[in-house]
């Protein structure tokens, strides 16, 4: 999950200053260097490192061996089913989670706003940020359990109302609705906090004005809370993307990335390729694209916000 | 076929025999002269969290009660062992001495300098230690690669059908030998209201993946099929012609089997790998499996076992017209080739390995490799499954499964098609079809194949 402070590089920049004199300007650069060293050590060679071995084709344990294919890796990529079945997952579990995490978000954010005032409120607002402050491992360990076909607590319940025993993660129709529930309901607190205090911050004033003019809930909705709080609801989409184009877990554990290829990300192909099958040329490649959907699509996100911003 | 099982039986009980013979005459090993001083050495072991694992450290104590030695292992789930396996060896890791690996793993390990070949210490060792006579030839051959013995066969596994007694008695059936019969029984137990206890009649291993991979080379043999042009029983070099041949008509009527048997199997049975298949059965929610002997003991187990009691184990089935060739598995020992500790790893393991050790480790609960444990008294007394577990050991095939530096990939890519016939996405035909598509490209990239 990434820090809200990530956030800041969505903040426009501030106008150039040029003011510092060379003794200060040398003290910064000595606070700043051990961090960029760090940074070049453990992310930038590596991502150097990652394009240059999707060039070649190369097996993590026969690296002396390995031979420079050009851009075959990734003309096979584009034409490898079971990756072409990985982006499409990955895009249908993106949008759905997100969509559904931003109305249920709102939902729950109106509710607890509602509640502000009340103990109650302070209580159940408190257990609802629970599930995101579990480990994905975990939650997907626990899911797996729950959901079990055979021994699952949910089949149990459900056969009391007479529903015939269901393949949560076996049925290639429901695998991934699967997956997105469970996704859904851990991390919809989060995009559920960052509403509520949206929601807080706007004036009293304009919901008694509304009030006056006997407006309804969704004119409420519509006209005065979801403006004031686009701004914070596309951070959390952004924040949100980025996090179901890395998510992992809660495949490796549950699914594997089946039935078939129906529950297959991009992430856990890219997975199988470096440590499963050790083709770390192949797996670079992946890797590599999938950096490069991450920046155009949190850059298309960034610009629109801007724009929003300057309107 | 079923000439050249016989034969393979007859030299396996007459070198059996023979080793027996061998250790019947006290060769009695003085482990004392036998072994080094390694006062102060760590000897560290790298192992599969399977059910031997307990009577693993139990023996390595005893190892450092007569060596001195300081023995650990670090215990890892199946995919984790080989992903750090692979990691550490591509680094030159020298934390473990002594590595556990997969028998089928062994063309990677060899290929890549990731272990050390044992012959040369073989060749200098009593053959009353090693005994190589008196291991199953079925596993024996799991722990060489190109002619050369890698390492040392310890822990041999080999498929069986499990059934419950109980449930067949009442049923008025005989265990199933045959696929027919076995597809008729599941047939029978699932959603029988004779049997409210089920919820199906057999569990296999479905899910995508490895476990689907490895249940078709499983099976493959028992249904008359071969995967490759030179790999079949009694080949005399089933490497020389890796052209992959996995469309073969067998091969689609065994998924096409596996498809029909799967709708008797438990909710949720097309994700289900090892570990949910032997729940199923140790909870009393199925009536037969197909499993790996290292976990019948595990059955026995009243306190995660409902059928301690209640069930059998039989032959594994074959199609109509052919012979069982039960699947043969299992861990060979193996030294790090990057070990400081190389002679201390030595010791433990021709230690370890040695008859008498090995009839110990079994009685403690290990898995039983060699002939001298199978014919053991008190194994079989203690063991009720021996018998048919050793018919099944002496009929297997060593290469059912490939062992080449591809496999993992090969297992990988054949068990993704596998569980989409099952899920009912494609028809068998097609999914074997696309599977041998698949397997030859990833052949030919690894060099095994030309293009």
């Amino acid at each position: 999950m990434l820090d809200v402070s990530d956030a800041a590089i969505i903040t426009k920049k501030p106008p150039r200053k040029n003011t510092l004199s060379r003794d200060e300007r040398k003290v910064r650069a000595a606070f700043i260097v051990p961090a960029v060293i760090y940074l070049m050590f453990m992310s930038i060679f590596p991502f150097i490192y990652s394009v240059y071995l999707s060039f070649y084709q190369a097996k993590l344990t026969r690296l002396h061996k390995k031979f420079f294919i050009g851009w075959d890796n990734y003309k096979q990529l584009f034409s490898d089913e079971v990756f072409l079945a990985a982006l499409k997952n990955t895009f249908l579990l993106t949008t759905s989670s997100i969509i559904l995490e931003v109305v249920l978000a709102f939902i729950c954010a109106k509710v607890f706003l509602s509640l502000k005032e009340q103990r109650v409120g302070y209580f159940l607002r408190s257990m609802s940020i629970l599930p995101m402050m579990i480990t994905p491992l975990c939650v997907a360990l626990i899911f797996s359990y729950i959901m079990n076909p055979t021994l699952g607590i949910l089949n149990y319940i459900l056969s009391g109302v007479g529903v015939e025993p269901i393949s949560w993660f076996g049925n290639p129709n429901l695998a991934l609705w699967t997956i997105v529930f469970i996704n859904v309901w851990q991390w919809t607190p989060f995009m559920m906090l960052l509403m509520l205090a949206g929601l807080v911050s706007i004036p009293t004033s304009l919901y008694e004005a509304a009030s006056l003019e006997k407006a309804r809930w969704w004119h409420v909705a519509r006209w005065i809370e979801l403006p004031a709080i686009r701004d914070v609801i596309l951070i959390g989409v952004i924040l949100r993307v980025i996090d179901n184009l890395k998510l992992f877990d809660l495949v490796y554990i549950t699914t594997r990335g089946g039935p078939g290829d129906r529950t297959e990300l991009l992430t856990f192909f890219t997975y199988r390729q470096d440590f499963a099958f050790f083709n770390v040329g192949y797996g670079s490649a992946a890797a590599v694209v999938i950096l490069v959907i991450s920046i155009i699509v949190t850059t298309i996100a960034v610009g629109f916000l801007r724009k929003m911003q300057n309107a | 076929m079923k000439k050249l099982l016989k034969t393979t039986c007859a030299f396996a009980m007459a070198s059996a025999a023979m080793a027996g013979s061998a250790l019947a005459d006290g060769h009695s090993v003085d482990w004392a002269a036998e072994l080094g001083d390694h006062t102060g050495t760590d000897l560290r072991i790298q192992v599969i969290n399977d059910p031997y694992t307990g009577p693993l450290a139990q023996m390595s104590s005893e190892f450092g009660a007569l060596t001195g030695a300081n023995v650990s292992q670090d215990e890892l789930g199946y995919g984790g062992l080989y992903e750090k396996q692979i990691l550490n060896c591509s680094q030159g890791d020298d934390t473990y001495d002594v590595l556990f690996i997969d028998g089928i793993w062994v063309g990677e390990f060899a290929e890549s300098g990731c272990i050390d070949p044992v012959e040369s210490r073989i060749a200098d060792t009593d053959d009353g230690i090693i005994a190589w006579d008196d291991y199953m030839e079925s596993f024996a051959g799991q722990a060489s690669w190109d002619g050369e013995r890698q390492c040392l066969p310890i822990a041999g596994y080999w498929h069986m059908l499990h059934y419950r007694t109980d449930l067949f008695e009442r049923a008025g059936l005989e265990a199933p030998t045959t696929f027919e019969e076995m597809l008729a029984a599941a047939e029978l137990f699932k959603d029988n209201p004779d049997f409210p206890e089920l919820e199906g009649g057999m569990a296999m291993n479905f899910q995508r993946g490895a476990a689907a991979g490895q249940q078709y080379f499983e099976w493959l043999y028992s249904a008359g099929g071969s995967p490759w042009a030179s790999n079949f029983v009694g080949s005399d070099d089933v490497y020389a012609d890796l052209t992959p041949t996995l469309n073969n008509p067998e091969a689609v009527k065994m998924v096409e089997f596996f498809n029909e048997i799967a709708q008797y199997g438990p909710p949720g049975v097309e994700s289900f790998a090892w570990d949910e298949r032997a729940n199923a059965f140790t909870q009393g929610k199925v009536a037969m499996i197909n499993n790996w002997s290292v976990r019948t003991p595990l059955f026995t187990d009243p306190d995660i076992s409902k059928v301690t009691d209640d069930f059998g184990v039989a032959m594994f089935p074959h199609a109509e017209g052919q012979s069982s060739v039960p699947p043969v598995g299992g861990w060979i020992m193996c030294i790090n080739a990057n070990s400081n500790n190389k002679d201390a790893a030595w010791d433990f393991m021709k230690w370890f390995a040695s008859p008498e050790v090995h009839t110990d480790f079994v009685l403690a609960g290990g898995p039983p490799s060699r002939h001298s444990a199978f014919q053991d008294k008190q194994v079989n007394a203690e063991q009720f499954w021996t018998p048919t577990l050793y018919e099944s050991a002496q009929a297997a095939w060593p290469d059912l499964r490939p062992r080449h530096p591809g496999t993992f990939q090969v297992i990988d890519a054949i068990g993704l098609e596998v569980n989409r016939a099952i899920v009912g996405e494609i028809s068998a035909q097609e999914a074997l079809d696309k599977a041998n598509e698949n397997v030859t490209q990833i052949l030919q990239s690894e060099g095994l194949i030309a293009r």
